[in-house]
């Protein structure tokens, strides 16, 4: 190889350096003979069972107490039902309504709910920070906080029942999404002005990709509140807001 | 709903040794990502060249300002455009230029009578980038992920860039240019500068302004500044002579290149095949360039042919100046805009709240003590690391910042408080601020810019409704140094 050569080697590897950098994706993982190499396997499979897990386990009790939430549960009885029924995850019993009406802030400007959705880690990941900056940012502005909730089994909708139920002005339910192979820890924020059953999912706002390595849980919490402030001088929200 | 692609009408003025040019583009902007996370140009349409000037100057030392602002306000009638019209943009003063003693005098006069936010910009660093994305030399890197050196000659000075990628290595710059020496029509010198007295003597060549050289002694000196062109371009190795013209400390990186581009005037001499009268611009641009053009041929280096020559940086400053912070920033409307912002760099490595505002308060006082107060329109601290985006620490860091502003006696001067962290937070940050204390106001929080220090930032009027601001970060150098 002539010095000319190697060194414009050198300088291909810096460009791959780069492009891997850019991009979370399984770029430039090699492989042995046809197969790809028993690192990339594993850490495929390795980010494979953090998103079934993400998917399967429960949001840790620890998250729930901390964060000071009120527990509640749709109408799903358990994992398998959760995700072969979404209608009965977007629905609370007569039970927890009255559970609501006894416990509950009763028409509240903003009611906060937490569901687990499809990643119980996303709400490990991010409720802490989130909710603190959330409140603070509301309570600052002169909005009424409700008892903020977390919903087991909850799916986005279950944000209309309960805001309908209590007589929120909005509700904002921060849920898990399902999970990729590059995070599992991604939350959503969807935000609903004057919340009733069967509001279509177009008058909804949603901000998305809530994760350490998206947007970070901090920042979206004061982003939730200049949202809420907006949807309240609006009157509206989804494609209702300018 | 976006219910149009927003544009941006931005204007490029440049002030150079030999030329002053001006052009104007529109810019369209996009946002990319779901949630709008990034405001990005993706289209520049340069929608009138204007006619390349002689820069009118009193004198040796001392630029014609008025001629200046008339040639600019000239330009704005034959382009169909008034200043009102303008969004955005930058004069920049460059070359020879921006030694003059009023060089700074000219850019802030320009820039404030130019348009809404356009911002005054001067130093050879700056210059080298804005050439060098101007000539295409940028694109062409970034788009092959290649090493590419932009070489801009010209009248006073040479300003290369080095790009690899997306990226801009380094700068590297030199008292070289076309117009060091002047002549008549005859061919009789009228001017010698510094540097090429330098080189004169360099060369044993007695001659000065009055002597008629011949063509020979010419090609002599066209020689030697072609070496020190590449010997800079080669980056090791340099003679005593190259390093007396050098700009700067002239470290380099030693890189491969896979292409070297000529921009500026000389560079449009290179560019040309055919040659002119020597003497057309009553200077010695065409011996340079036929010097530059004879290395080339014997050179293992790749040319390339640049996009643009004589107006890369003047289209480098009318395209490529304005960036736009994150779309989650926190602004106190009112002060908006602010201009020629010191920057000022905080570290903030600790955990404790007592030295951390420490640190603030120390940076802060060291910038308040370099620049003037009643011509500062405040000091943009720039956060690269605040540490772990968690509620604790923003907690934490809020009161330090306030005590900080505080102690220095900042929150005293009226000034607006302007902070920049490189990671997504300012909304979060703003928002702590503003309920740890009211101490802190106007407060700006603009996030995702890269700043540091030494460099000095504008902030314009928040766009797209108040989710971004355009933000040019920019050198304010002048005198050469």
């Amino acid at each position: 190889m002539t010095d000319a050569e190697s060194r414009a080697d050198g300088d291909d590897e810096t460009a791959l350096d780069r492009i891997l950098e850019a991009s979370p994706s399984r770029l430039g993982v090699g492989r042995s003979g046809r197969r790809p190499r028993t690192a990339s396997v594993l850490s495929f499979r390795a980010d494979h069972a953090r998103a079934r897990d993400a998917v399967l386990t429960r949001v840790s009790e620890e998250t729930i107490e901390r964060a000071g939430l009120h527990k509640i549960t749709s109408r799903v009885s358990d994992q398998d039902e959760y995700l072969a029924r979404p209608d009965l995850g977007r629905e609370i019993s007569d039970a927890t309504v009255t559970e609501l009406r006894e416990a509950c802030i009763h028409a509240p400007d903003v009611q906060l709910v937490v569901c687990d959705g499809l990643s119980s880690t996303a709400v490990d990941a991010n409720v802490g920070d989130l909710l603190p900056i959330l409140i603070d940012g509301l309570e600052e502005r002169g909005f009424t906080v409700g008892t903020p909730l977390f919903v087991e089994f909850g799916r986005v909708d279950v944000m209309d029942a309960i805001g309908e139920e209590l007589e929120a002005e909005i509700v904002v339910n921060l849920i898990g999404e399902r999970p990729g192979l590059n995070t599992a820890k991604s939350l959503s924020a969807y935000l609903v002005y004057g919340p009733e059953r069967g509001k279509p999912t177009a008058k909804k706002s949603v901000i998305s990709n809530i994760h350490p390595d998206g947007l970070p849980a901090i920042e979206a919490g004061a982003q939730i509140v200049e949202l809420v402030a907006t949807m309240h001088e609006q009157q509206g929200s989804g494609l209702d807001l300018e | 709903m976006a219910t149009e692609t927003p544009t941006l009408t931005s204007v490029g003025i440049d002030i150079g040794t030999t030329t002053t040019q001006l052009i104007i583009s529109e810019l369209t902007l996009s946002t990319t990502g779901l949630g709008a996370v990034n405001v990005e140009i993706e289209d520049t349409d340069i929608v009138y060249r204007g006619t390349i000037y002689e820069t009118p100057l009193l004198d040796h030392q001392t630029l014609d300002v008025d001629a200046i602002a008339d040639l600019v306000t000239t330009e704005f009638e034959n382009a169909g455009y008034t200043p009102a019209s303008i969004d955005s943009g930058a004069v920049i003063v460059t070359g020879e230029s921006s030694y003059k003693t009023n060089a700074e005098e000219l850019v802030t006069r320009i820039a404030a009578d130019a348009g809404e936010f356009v911002v005054a910009a001067a130093g050879p660093e700056l210059e080298s980038v804005l050439a060098g994305t101007g000539s295409g030399a940028a694109a062409w890197a970034r788009e092959r992920e290649a090493t590419i050196l932009n070489v801009d000659i010209g009248g006073g000075t040479t300003n290369m860039c080095l790009f690899a990628g997306d990226s801009v290595v380094e700068t590297r710059c030199l008292d070289v240019g076309g117009r060091l020496l002047r002549f008549d029509t005859s061919g009789t010198i009228t001017h010698v500068s510094v540097p090429a007295a330098q080189l004169l003597e360099t060369a044993g060549l007695s001659l000065d302004v009055g002597s008629r050289p011949t063509e020979g002694e010419l090609h002599e000196l066209a020689a030697l500044m072609a070496d020190v062109v590449f010997e800079t371009i080669d980056g090791s190795g340099r003679s005593s002579t190259t390093k007396a013209l050098t700009i700067g400390d002239g470290e380099y990186a030693a890189r491969s290149l896979d292409g070297v581009c000529f921009s500026g005037g000389v560079g449009q001499l290179i560019a040309s095949d055919t040659d002119t009268e020597t003497f057309a611009y009553g200077d010695f641009g065409n011996f340079l360039a036929a010097a530059i053009r004879d290395r080339l041929e014997s050179s293992p280096l790749a040319y390339r042919s640049p996009n643009e020559t004589i107006r890369a940086t003047v289209i480098g400053a009318g395209t490529q100046t304005t960036s736009f912070s994150g779309t989650t920033v926190s602004l106190d409307e009112d002060v908006l805009p602010l201009r020629n912002l010191p920057v000022v760099e905080v570290s903030l490595a600790g955990t404790d709240c007592t030295s951390l505002a420490a640190e603030v308060c120390r940076q802060l006082e060291h910038g308040l003590a370099l620049h003037e107060t009643e011509q500062l329109a405040g000091l943009a601290v720039a956060l690269p690391d605040v540490g772990s985006l968690s509620y604790a620490r923003m907690q934490t860091l809020a009161q330090a910042l306030t005590q900080g502003y505080v102690d220095a006696g900042y929150v005293d001067t009226q000034l607006p408080v302007v902070l920049v962290p490189r990671q997504n937070c300012a909304k979060a940050l703003a928002q702590c601020l503003r309920a740890s204390s009211s101490d802190l106001s106007p407060l700006i929080v603009i996030d995702e810019i890269a700043v540091s220090d030494g460099d000095y930032l504008d902030v314009g009027e928040p766009m797209l409704s108040s989710q971004t601001v355009p933000v040019v970060v920019k050198s304010l150098v002048f005198g050469g140094q």
